[in-house]
Order: structure tokens, then C-alpha cells, then sequence
């Protein structure tokens, strides 16, 4: 094999990796907050409020991500002739910000249900221990019920932060140049499966550090039980 | 001075009517114990009192204060008139012992730090807990957690505390710890509302049993009476059936 092509891909890669983790990072980012916002609007006691987060969580998960991206970065366009091709924020450009901003539309929905189920499985006694000892509503969320509530959804949110990473890739389909992207033009420009190899090795390196550090954040949660 | 007045209390829930017009005056250093069977409406009184129920008819006032659910201020200041021990403890699992004590003195009544923890010293030395301050609840055996939130619900020195079967979840060795400290704050003139099941507890401690069945205060008085020599028939049955 030869070293030098393999360290120039490895090289490429790397810098696709930076679209990749961009991709991750702002995702998170944005969609957790967003994803414990969808949650408190999927339990209002407004039904109109409660209906509406139900069918954009309905929506999110019942559609293909992928198209979800295509609609983000096309629908302002197509749909009000609005020209995204000036849309820069710093050094990204809009293909970049639809991907952010699809991810994070996506992500929150399912953040949310996560959330959701995390806060429903507090047991009331918790609620009505701060309400009797005098915490305001805020106090008793935020300092309560949400701490606990963390503990309890972090095996869920490590899961969507595995399958994230992963679907990072999906960004090739508005030529995002992330990893994925570079592995194929790689593959096909040297006519080999091995940018696909070192691609994969970088994602599943990539995700043996989100597992361990998951891991480390839930042995740090375990003082109490 | 009453420091509970309830008067003609009716509470229900959907088509169930668990409160039947219930008068309950509790006097300052007064200790009242509420007995009767599940489901006769014991607990809800209790919660009515503290707030986390609110009542369908009546008045409450607590502390000279009167219970107005659309009024916050009120509803605050009767908060911090008593103290509520819960039968299933309801401690905070991810806060120490000390923060569990402390955090409503610290975060509600703004009181300095230094201030709210030799609060929670002395309360925990009462509590013969002086060494657990920085434990954990899930490291505590139930009687302990117990005596954590009757020192947690003692924190903002309340006029009244109410008890909602105090000793019902834990194991039978693991009650007179409990039941001990109860006793003591007895001595110490504390007003307290006690529902409980342990009849012999109730007639050591108590200056008055009330005896609550199907919504209504069925007979009240002093504990040697009502336990030792009831006079009416359901008191009775009840009764017997504790017994047996």
C-alpha cells in the first residue's frame, strides 16, 4: 500500500473532519436548548401550544433527515424567491448554515421526547416538597426537577450523540464538504474503498470518544442513586 | 391562639366527596393526632392544609394568616408558616443532607450561608445525624432520611408542623428512631398535626386524637378517651381492627 496516498488522504480527510465536527458541534448546540423548549411546549396545558409541537415532532421523525436538509437550503428560493446565495455568517456559507439549522430542527424533535420522558419520570413528591418548602417555580426547575432529570436521559442523549456523528454525512447532500464528502471524492479519484476505511475509522474514533466521555460524565452522576 | 384554624373544609375529587365540612382548630403547642382508615380523607385534609390541595369550600389560616389561593403573597407567607414531613420523605436525592437543610434558607429566605449551615448543625445534632452532613440520601436507611426532612421541613422554624404518616414507609426497627424525635419536639411544645397509624405512638404523644372516617371528624378529644374508651361505634370498629 502505498504511505504516501494514504497519508494524504488521511490528510484531506482530516480537513473535511472539521465541516463534520462543525456540523456535531453547532447541532448540539442548538438543538439540546431547542430540543428542552419542544419539550415544555409538547406538555403544555395550551392545546393549541401542545397540538402544533406534536405535529412538528410527528413531522420531524416521520420524513427523511435528508430531506429535510434538501427543503432547508432550497425551500427559501423555490418557495419566496428569496436568493440564499448571499447568506454568509463569518466563514460559513449558507450551505453550511441550512445543514446546521436542519440538523437542529431535526435533533430537537427528538430531544425532545427524550426530555420529555426524562421530566414526566420525576416523581411529584419532588414538586411538591420544593412547592411546600417555598422554591418558585423556576428555582424548583431549574435547582430539582432539570438536575435530576439530566441523570435520568443521559443513556438516551448519548444514543442521538452516536447516531449524529454518524449522520453527519448527510451534509454531502448540499455538497457541505464535510468528511464524507472528501471520502467519496477520494474513492472514486483513486479508485479505491480505503478513503471509505480511513472515513470510517474516523468516525468510529470519533465516537469512541463521545462514548467514553459519556461514560464519564454518568459515572460523575452517580454520587446519588 | 390557634395556630391551625380549618373550618368547614369539603374537598372532591371528580364525583368523590373526601371532605364532608371538616372544623379542625389546632392551639399553639398543641399535638393533634389524626387517625382512620385509608381512604376516609386523613391525607387530604393534610394537604389541603398544606397547599398542595385547594379546597372546594371552607377556610384555612394558619399562623393568623389566610389562606388565598389567587393571592401569592399570602400563599407564600403561609408556606412559611409550617413545615410538611411527607410519608415517602421526598428528600432531594441529588442534594447533600446540608443542602437538602439549607437550600430554602439560602435560595427562598435569602439567609447568608455561614447563617442556614449552623441551622443545620444544630437541627442535625437534634436529629442525632451530627455526622451526616455530607451524605447523601440514597446512603441513609429510611429511618435517618426521615429525620433529614423533619429537620429540613424544622429549617424555617414554622408554627405548625404537619406529618403524613411519618413512619408508614419504613421498616418496623426503623420507626422509633423517628418516632423518638417526634416525641422530643412534643416536649419542646412544637405544634404539630400528625396523621399516623401507630396507635400507641399516638396516644404517648398526642394531646388530642382526632378520628376521621368517610369525610368527617367522627370523635375528637384527649388521647386516653378516644383510644381507650371510644363511644362511638365506627371509632370502635376502627379500632378493633387496629387491634387485631
Amino acid at each position: 500500500m502505498n504511505t504516501e496516498l494514504l497519508w494524504s488522504t488521511i490528510k484531506q480527510l482530516w480537513q473535511g473532519f472539521g465541516y463534520t465536527f462543525g456540523i456535531f458541534g453547532f447541532t448540539l448546540l442548538f438543538s439540546l436548548p431547542l430540543g428542552l423548549l419542544v419539550a415544555r411546549g409538547r406538555m403544555s396545558k395550551n392545546i393549541i401550544v401542545s397540538s402544533l409541537v406534536r405535529i412538528y415532532i410527528s413531522i420531524m421523525r416521520g420524513t427523511p433527515l435528508m430531506l429535510q436538509l434538501l427543503l432547508v437550503y432550497f425551500g427559501p428560493y423555490y418557495l419566496f424567491k428569496v436568493s440564499t446565495g448571499n447568506i454568509n455568517i463569518g466563514p460559513f456559507n449558507y450551505r453550511f448554515i441550512a445543514t446546521v439549522i436542519g440538523f437542529s430542527l431535526n435533533y430537537a424533535a427528538y430531544f425532545a421526547e427524550i426530555f420529555r420522558g426524562g421530566i414526566q419520570s420525576m416523581p411529584v413528591g419532588q414538586y411538591e416538597a420544593a412547592q411546600v418548602l417555598g422554591f418558585s417555580r423556576m428555582q424548583t426547575y431549574f435547582k430539582i426537577i432539570l438536575p435530576q432529570v439530566v441523570k435520568r436521559v443521559l443513556p438516551s442523549v448519548t444514543n442521538e450523540v452516536i447516531t449524529l456523528v454518524k449522520d453527519t454525512s448527510l451534509a454531502q447532500v448540499l455538497a457541505v464538504t464535510e468528511m464524507f464528502t472528501v471520502a467519496k471524492e477520494l474513492a472514486s479519484s483513486q479508485v479505491s474503498v480505503m478513503p471509505f476505511i480511513a472515513a470510517g475509522v474516523f468516525y468510529y474514533i470519533a465516537n469512541a470518544i463521545v462514548e467514553i466521555s459519556m461514560n464519564r460524565f454518568e459515572k460523575k452522576m452517580s454520587y446519588y442513586s | 391562639m390557634a395556630v391551625l384554624e380549618m373550618n368547614g373544609i369539603h374537598k372532591s375529587f371528580a364525583d368523590l366527596h373526601v371532605l364532608k365540612g371538616i372544623t379542625l382548630h389546632v392551639e399553639e403547642g398543641e399535638v393533634v393526632a389524626i387517625i382512620g382508615s385509608s381512604g376516609g380523607g386523613k391525607s387530604t385534609l393534610l394537604r389541603c392544609a398544606t397547599t398542595l390541595e385547594t379546597i372546594d369550600e371552607g377556610s384555612i389560616r394558619i399562623g393568623g394568616i389566610d389562606l388565598d389561593y389567587k393571592n401569592k403573597k399570602t400563599l407564600a407567607q403561609i408556606r412559611d408558616k409550617f413545615g410538611l414531613v411527607f410519608q415517602n420523605f421526598n428528600l432531594f436525592p441529588h442534594f447533600s443532607v446540608r443542602r437538602n437543610i439549607t437550600e430554602a434558607l439560602i435560595s427562598v429566605h435569602k439567609m447568608s450561608r455561614d447563617e442556614a449551615n449552623s441551622i443545620c448543625d444544630s437541627l442535625l445534632n437534634k436529629m442525632g445525624l451530627a455526622d451526616k452532613g455530607n451524605a447523601y440520601p440514597c446512603n441513609l436507611s429510611g429511618g435517618q432520611q426521615q429525620r433529614v426532612s423533619i429537620a429540613r421541613a424544622l429549617a424555617t422554624n414554622p408554627e405548625i408542623l404537619f406529618f403524613d404518616e411519618p413512619t408508614s414507609a419504613l421498616d418496623p426497627e426503623l420507626t422509633a428512631g423517628v418516632l423518638n424525635v417526634i416525641r422530643d419536639l412534643a416536649k419542646d411544645k412544637m405544634t404539630m398535626v400528625i396523621v399516623t397509624h401507630e396507635m400507641n405512638f399516638a396516644r404517648d404523644v398526642a394531646d388530642r386524637i382526632v378520628f376521621i372516617d368517610h369525610g368527617i371528624i367522627v370523635e375528637q378529644g384527649p388521647a386516653s378517651e378516644v383510644i381507650n374508651n371510644p363511644r362511638n361505634e365506627r371509632t370502635k370498629a376502627f379500632l378493633s381492627g387496629m387491634r387485631n
